[in-house]
């Protein structure tokens, strides 16, 4: 490298190529210890995700596909993209998702719910092999769909776990019946963590808060503010997870909620630290009857 | 010398050895098969509007598609360019001469017509670097303001359209010279990697997609992709905004009211001020001789009588509103098969999660259409949710417009395609295939889906090509 260029490159500012500065409303939260959803990690030939307690095996010769978009306002994660291919053409890959039930726009209470409602906006041209079904995989309840599209050979095994309060969905889509069945053998080698703060949708009522600051949110985006929040056994506020906000509503709603103080949640009379939902800026997006197209 | 025979008297046995070979040999790639050819799809006027009914709604199409051919000049006095109010800055003199391809309404012809906007009527403009005769038309946009030397301050986004060229020099400009206003520096913001580009969207159709309720365009969306659906919104009632590659236009009046003044600098009812450049703005503002005109420059025109009462923006508006969608073309024969397994395909591997097949527009209130039956109760063959969808790292074009960010584009609506020559909102490509592999890279919310289409043999791919080409 020459000197001119090397002195021209410490003086002039260039704007990054193939790298997103402007953001809009992206995730945010109020520490950056407590594990959050969107935050995997792919190492040592395994997808790990800490707020989930998730441990799964990447199946032999995948590899890891260009990370998916931030958390959508309606809960979705895409969480991680794992591809075989024989070098000109995919055979199998492996989408991993979670939706965050608090905020579902189809309504979803629950796995099952998430792939019936897959299901029932699927064209008829699709032939279905399984589901949605009750299946065990890796020790635990699971959902399945399987279907198939006959004119081009592709197919795909949907499998749906709930894990504090998201359904937790791996998506196996390809043409390779091999790759599928190595595809879902990886499964029964996942960890998935059973132990999690208890959720409770709909907590952040007015019968249970006992001292509430409204945010300040002072322009009109009319966009939807997911919310979910981490609520000790005292009551307080512990953690604060915004889905998708703009940078200056995170700020104002973090500071409000820090002095939000809640009716201890109590199983059995011992009260126990729990998770909820709350939704700022436009009420979320409710489902309507398809109607076309 | 003998030369050998290729079939001896077996004839049935050679025919299968024959094709066995033929199947053997390798399979070729798929590929774009270019610029649907023959008769402009678009253009025309919807079916109840060419009946004209109701009476002298045709006229409002012509007037208003005569009006988006006008050419503009500064004071409207130039021979065959009897438009009022072009500039003092601007990036073309007529919609039509952006919006041609492949009629009327369209998006960018073969031919740039901004080379020759450049030095039209004596304006004494530099061609930039990235406005070139036989790619797409461009406007251009600075992502961020800067400092004195030129550098970008990424704390500062600006976004605002920088447009091309000035009046000064043309025989109309008046005291509006050279010396007074100047074009944006471009070869400092190429140096910069401040700035990025747009192409025109076509509008064929474009009164179906005002006249879709919202509802439907909340209805549905459940798929296995990890596809959300967001829509931008207008920032003063927070409705569902449609127009525009962000979808930041809430209609199509505000459409053209804000095309008429940003790109061809024409002030009106709805964008009532002469607009300077954003850096401009902040600075000096237009410098009074280049504001050659009172304001707005385009009015209703209250001395007139019937169609010719509206202003421009209107009748540009309901030019565009009262357009028919494209036609699809499907061929016969095995074309045809093609083009129906090619639409199967395209649902197949999740492609309609956002180029959602078609909505349903408004019914009819009781008492008969608002403005014309064409526009109402009728299934819009659009292909897109009109939604804004995360794109990724190699669309982002780091402009936020409304809520859409960095990243996030409304889904573009397919009808037409077979006829448009660039695609993507910056016309990089003019490769259908290239535009697909495109939607894939690290922030994209399309990822899943590209991922099905690698995964299609190449017959398939090819059908998927063919059905496109066909819209």
């Amino acid at each position: 490298m020459s000197l001119l260029l090397v002195l021209w490159m410490a003086v002039v500012t260039v704007v990054p190529k193939n790298v997103i500065l402007v953001k809009g409303a992206i995730p945010g939260a109020s520490d950056s210890t407590t594990p959050v959803p969107e935050k995997g990690t792919v190492s040592a030939g395994r997808y790990r995700n800490a707020y989930f307690g998730l441990s799964y095996p990447i199946p032999a010769g995948w590899k890891e596909q260009p990370a998916g978009p931030p958390p959508s306002d309606s809960g979705v994660y895409v969480l991680t993209q794992f591809a075989v291919s024989d070098g000109e053409r995919i055979k199998a890959h492996v989408l991993i998702t979670a939706e965050d039930l608090f905020f579902s726009a189809a309504g979803a209470t629950g796995a099952k719910d998430v792939l019936a409602s897959i299901r029932h906006d699927l064209p008829a041209r699709y032939e279905f092999d399984h589901g949605p079904e009750e299946v065990t995989i890796a020790g635990r309840p699971f959902h399945r769909l399987a279907y198939i599209a006959p004119r081009t050979g592709l197919r795909w095994r949907i499998f749906s776990t709930d894990t504090r309060c998201h359904a937790l969905t791996f998506t196996f889509t390809g043409v390779d019946t091999e790759a599928l069945d190595a595809g879902e053998r990886s499964l029964n080698a996942m960890s998935l963590a059973s132990a999690a703060p208890a959720c409770v949708n709909d907590y952040a009522s007015n019968d249970n808060i006992l001292e509430k600051t409204d945010p300040l949110l002072g322009t009109h985006r009319f966009n939807t503010i997911p919310v979910r929040v981490l609520i000790d056994a005292n009551g307080r506020v512990k953690h604060i997870h915004l889905l998708s906000a703009f940078p200056e509503q995170s700020q104002a709603i973090i500071a409000a909620l820090r002095n939000w103080r809640f009716k201890p949640y109590r199983v059995d009379g011992k009260a126990i630290p729990i998770e909820t939902g709350i939704v700022f800026g436009m009420p979320r997006m409710v489902a309507k009857t398809t109607r076309a197209g | 010398m003998k030369v050998p025979r290729l079939c001896g008297t077996d004839t049935l046995v050679c025919a299968v050895a024959l094709s066995l070979l033929l199947f053997a040999l390798p399979v070729f790639a798929q590929t774009d098969p270019g610029l649907r050819g023959g008769t402009p799809s678009a253009g025309g006027p919807l079916s109840s509007v060419a009946s004209d009914m109701p009476p002298t709604i045709l006229s409002f199409f012509t007037d208003g598609q005569t009006r988006f051919v006008t050419t503009d000049s500064v004071a409207g006095t130039i021979s065959g360019e009897t438009g009022f109010g072009l500039g003092p800055r601007y990036n073309s003199r007529s919609c039509g001469r952006c919006h041609s391809q492949p009629a009327i309404g369209g998006t960018s012809p073969a031919t740039n017509p901004e080379v020759a906007d450049a030095t039209a009527d004596g304006a004494t403009n530099t061609v930039p670097s990235f406005v070139v005769s036989n790619q797409a038309v461009k406007e251009a946009r600075f992502v961020f303001f800067t400092d004195a030397s030129g550098n970008p301050i990424t704390t500062s986004p600006n976004g605002g359209v920088e447009d091309l060229y000035t009046i000064a020099g043309r025989s109309d400009a008046g005291s509006c010279t050279s010396s007074l206003i100047s074009q944006p520096n471009f070869a400092s913001a190429i140096l910069h990697n401040n700035i990025i580009f747009r192409i025109p969207t076509p509008v064929f159709g474009a009164g179906l997609i005002e006249n879709i309720d919202e509802m439907d365009l909340l209805t549905g969306g459940s798929n296995p992709y990890g596809i959300s659906r967001e829509f931008n919104r207008n920032g003063n009632d927070g409705t569902i905004s449609r127009f525009g590659w962000k979808a930041q236009n809430k209609s199509l009046e505000i459409f053209a009211g804000e095309a008429y003044n940003v790109e061809m600098g024409v002030s009106n009812e709805l964008f009532t001020q002469e607009r300077p450049l954003p850096e401009e703005d902040r600075a000096s503002g237009l410098p009074l001789q280049c504001r050659a005109n009172g304001t707005p420059e385009d009015h209703t025109n209250f001395n007139k009588s019937a169609v010719a009462t509206g202003s421009d923006t209107v009748q540009f508006a309901m030019f565009m509103r009262l357009l028919a969608p494209p036609a699809q073309v499907t061929g016969t024969g095995m074309a045809l098969i093609s083009v129906i397994n090619g639409e199967a395909a395209f649902g197949d591997v999740g492609c309609t999660a956002c180029h959602r097949t078609s909505m349903v527009t408004g019914a009819p209130a009781s008492g008969g259409p608002r403005i014309t039956a064409s526009l109402e109760n009728v299934t819009a063959r659009l292909f897109s949710d009109l939604a804004i969808h995360h794109m990724g790292t190699g669309l982002a074009d780091n402009i936020q417009q409304g809520n859409a960010s960095g990243d996030q584009f409304r889904t573009a609506p397919l009808w037409g395609v077979g006829q448009r020559i660039w695609f993507l909102h910056d016309g990089r490509t003019n490769n259908l295939l290239s535009a697909i592999q495109s939607h894939s890279s690290t922030g994209s919310e399309a990822n899943a889906v590209i991922a099905n289409f690698n995964a299609l043999s190449v017959s398939d791919k090819q059908d998927i090509l063919n059905f496109l080409r066909s819209l």
